[in-house]
């Protein structure tokens, strides 16, 4: 008999457990988290909502003397040249860093796989290869200025012993800047997807793989009709978690180059900070979080939709 | 198959390109490595060295003459731990409830909430949260700060992996151990809880970590009271002088415990990174 075809009042009674504790108790254990993220995410949210529609700057702020001016912040983010700015560079990030990165580490853990067979060398590889990702980002970040210090770093170094450059890079000026912090990026983070994919191709069936390879299914085949597909939703999370996390980047850009020069490698995530926090123009950063609030609840929602349904076909939930 | 030519080209290209990648990986680190054992002289040459002349192993002991260095190491290690066991307190307690009475804890949607504020950015409302702090006895610049912030992105991964764990964990044999008269209490202390222990420590493990390399909350709330590693590294100079072998052999140092715990609990790392929607 389908499971559907029994009567909802059967299926709601026997799906439910039986509670074996006061009432109160699952409540008193879920409340101190929720209490918690109410005080210290949810009422800040809130303030952030409200003080988008004001004149807020931090002398009015103290003064408590701050007015609605309806929209007017956001009319001053989207009529300037600096959020456009950083949207395109937001984009260049989004397309160069974290696409690249899922791109790259999915090649790389699949040849990682199919190409190291002994199991002891197979995992000394991929603890060499993740390591980056271990490293706090202000690290990461004081390592990759100091490796592309354009005037004696080691980078342009090797890359002149290489014989592939004449002169020294300047790795910080105007057109390359964002691009140095993407490089320090792919760097610490491609170890992200490379783990999440290759974890998920060791728990593939082995069984399906030699049935194929019985048919006469050759490497390509099975990597283009089985392989891809079967982990096609793995490399979804993987991309949709580097994109949640693209719009919380902002270390490296603080401790590479704070932006600059000349606003070149500033993110909107960075300008929010510095508008709030340097600037006090606290109305117009709020504008700026709400509008970055609103882009990751969308790919945050999308991932949690894709969450459940995963989890659920896993048998998790 | 069909033309091994081929396969083998491209055999050798996936070598070429996984070996490639680990130079490109292993590099920054042994450039790390070198210059926290160079000399200052030999740092601030024109032309860099690519294998130190003179191996300064005093480097690591020297980063310590100055003692705010070793304070800020111990800062991130008490915020790291305080922030550890209360997120997994919480987030033990949480978690056993979104397993076991889901219905009756607020259910799926909850528990999605609570996820959900691990992925928001925290830059977005960094500003009301720093007021809010100010307003509290403990101020901004105290390590209860960082240890309570931590919790916006550490207590939800903890809740939700927590959750995964105890669903794993089968409920007949609680149900058995209420057939033996436990109380509740004690079928979770007894049975339940010993099952669940490898996971516990697993999301600890991934706790502490995050904890340890935070910047973005350390950056902006703490400073002069309390100062960890990670604020304190990026302006690590001597006069003004960057001395950049005592700055790599720091950070080299304090990268160690977070490197450590990884080749550990590799296997579980995985789960909690991608929230365990893939089994590690």
């Amino acid at each position: 008999m389908e499971r559907s075809e029994l009567p909802a009042w059967f299926v709601a009674k026997r799906g439910r457990p039986p509670l074996q504790v006061g009432r109160w108790v699952p409540l008193a254990l879920v409340s101190p988290p929720v209490l918690v993220l109410l005080a210290i995410v949810v009422y800040p949210t809130v303030w952030m909502f409200y003080h988008s529609l004001q004149d807020t700057n931090l002398m009015r702020l103290f003064q408590e003397n701050w007015s609605y001016v309806g929209f007017a912040n956001f009319g001053t983010v989207f009529g300037s040249d600096r959020f456009w700015n950083a949207a395109g560079q937001m984009l260049q990030y989004l397309l160069f860093g974290a696409c690249l990165q899922v791109l790259l580490g999915t090649v790389l853990a699949l040849a990682l796989y199919e190409l190291v067979r002994n199991n002891v060398a197979r995992t000394a590889l991929l603890v060499l290869l993740v390591l980056p990702m271990m490293l706090p980002p202000s690290i990461v970040g004081v390592l990759w200025k100091f490796l592309l210090t354009p005037s004696n770093g080691a980078i342009n170094q090797a890359l002149l012993n290489l014989g592939v450059i004449d002169e020294h890079i300047e790795w910080f000026n105007r057109g390359l800047a964002l691009w140095s912090i993407i490089i320090a990026d792919i760097w610490n983070w491609t170890a992200l997807p490379l783990l999440i994919v290759f974890s998920g191709r060791v728990s593939l069936p082995p069984a399906v793989f030699e049935a194929a390879r019985v048919d006469g299914a050759g490497n390509w085949q099975v990597m283009r009709r089985l392989t891809l597909p079967m982990l096609k939703e793995i490399i979804a999370i993987a991309f949709i978690i580097r994109f949640m996390d693209a719009f919380k980047f902002v270390d490296l850009v603080f401790v590479m180059t704070s932006g600059g020069p000349a606003q070149s490698s500033e993110l909107p995530a960075y300008i929010a900070y510095q508008r709030g926090v340097r600037e006090f123009e606290i109305g117009e950063a709020a504008a700026y979080s709400l509008i970055i609030f609103v882009c990751s609840a969308v790919i945050i929602t999308l991932f949690l939709q894709y969450l459940k349904r995963v989890v659920k076909a896993q048998g998790i939930a | 198959m069909k033309s091994p030519g081929g396969e083998r080209a491209v055999r050798a290209l996936l070598w070429a390109m996984l070996l490639a990648w680990l130079v490109v990986t292993l590099f920054p680190l042994y450039w790390q490595l070198i210059t926290a054992l160079k000399t200052t002289e030999e740092t601030n040459r024109t032309v860099p060295t690519f294998w130190p002349e003179e191996m300064r192993f005093g480097n690591f002991a020297a980063v310590f003459t100055e003692s705010s260095n070793f304070d800020a190491l111990v800062s991130s290690f008490i915020i790291a731990t305080g922030n550890t066991l209360l997120s997994l307190l919480l987030g033990t307690m949480a978690g056993y409830a979104f397993a076991r009475f889901p219905r009756h804890a607020g259910g799926e949607n909850l528990a999605f909430w609570i996820l959900s504020n691990r992925m928001f950015p925290p830059v977005a409302v960094i500003i009301p949260m720093f007021f809010l702090f100010d307003a509290t006895p403990w101020g901004t610049d105290s390590h209860l700060s960082l240890i309570i912030l931590y919790l916006v992105f550490n207590m939800p991964l903890a809740t939700w992996l927590m959750m995964v764990f105890f669903r794993d964990a089968p409920r007949e044999l609680e149900e058995a151990a209420y057939l033996d008269g436990y109380t509740p209490l004690q079928a979770f202390c007894k049975v339940t809880l010993p099952l669940v222990i490898p996971g516990m420590i697993s999301v600890a493990m991934l706790c502490w970590i995050f904890a340890w390399n935070e910047y973005l909350f350390a950056n902006l709330f703490v400073g002069t009271e309390v100062r960890t590693f990670t604020i304190v590294i990026p302006t690590f100079t001597h006069g003004s002088q960057t001395l950049w072998n005592l700055q790599m052999a720091f950070s080299l140092i304090a990268v160690i415990p977070p490197v450590a715990l990884f080749i550990l609990l590799r296997r579980y790392m995985v789960r909690g990174l991608s929230l365990g929607v893939v089994k590690g």
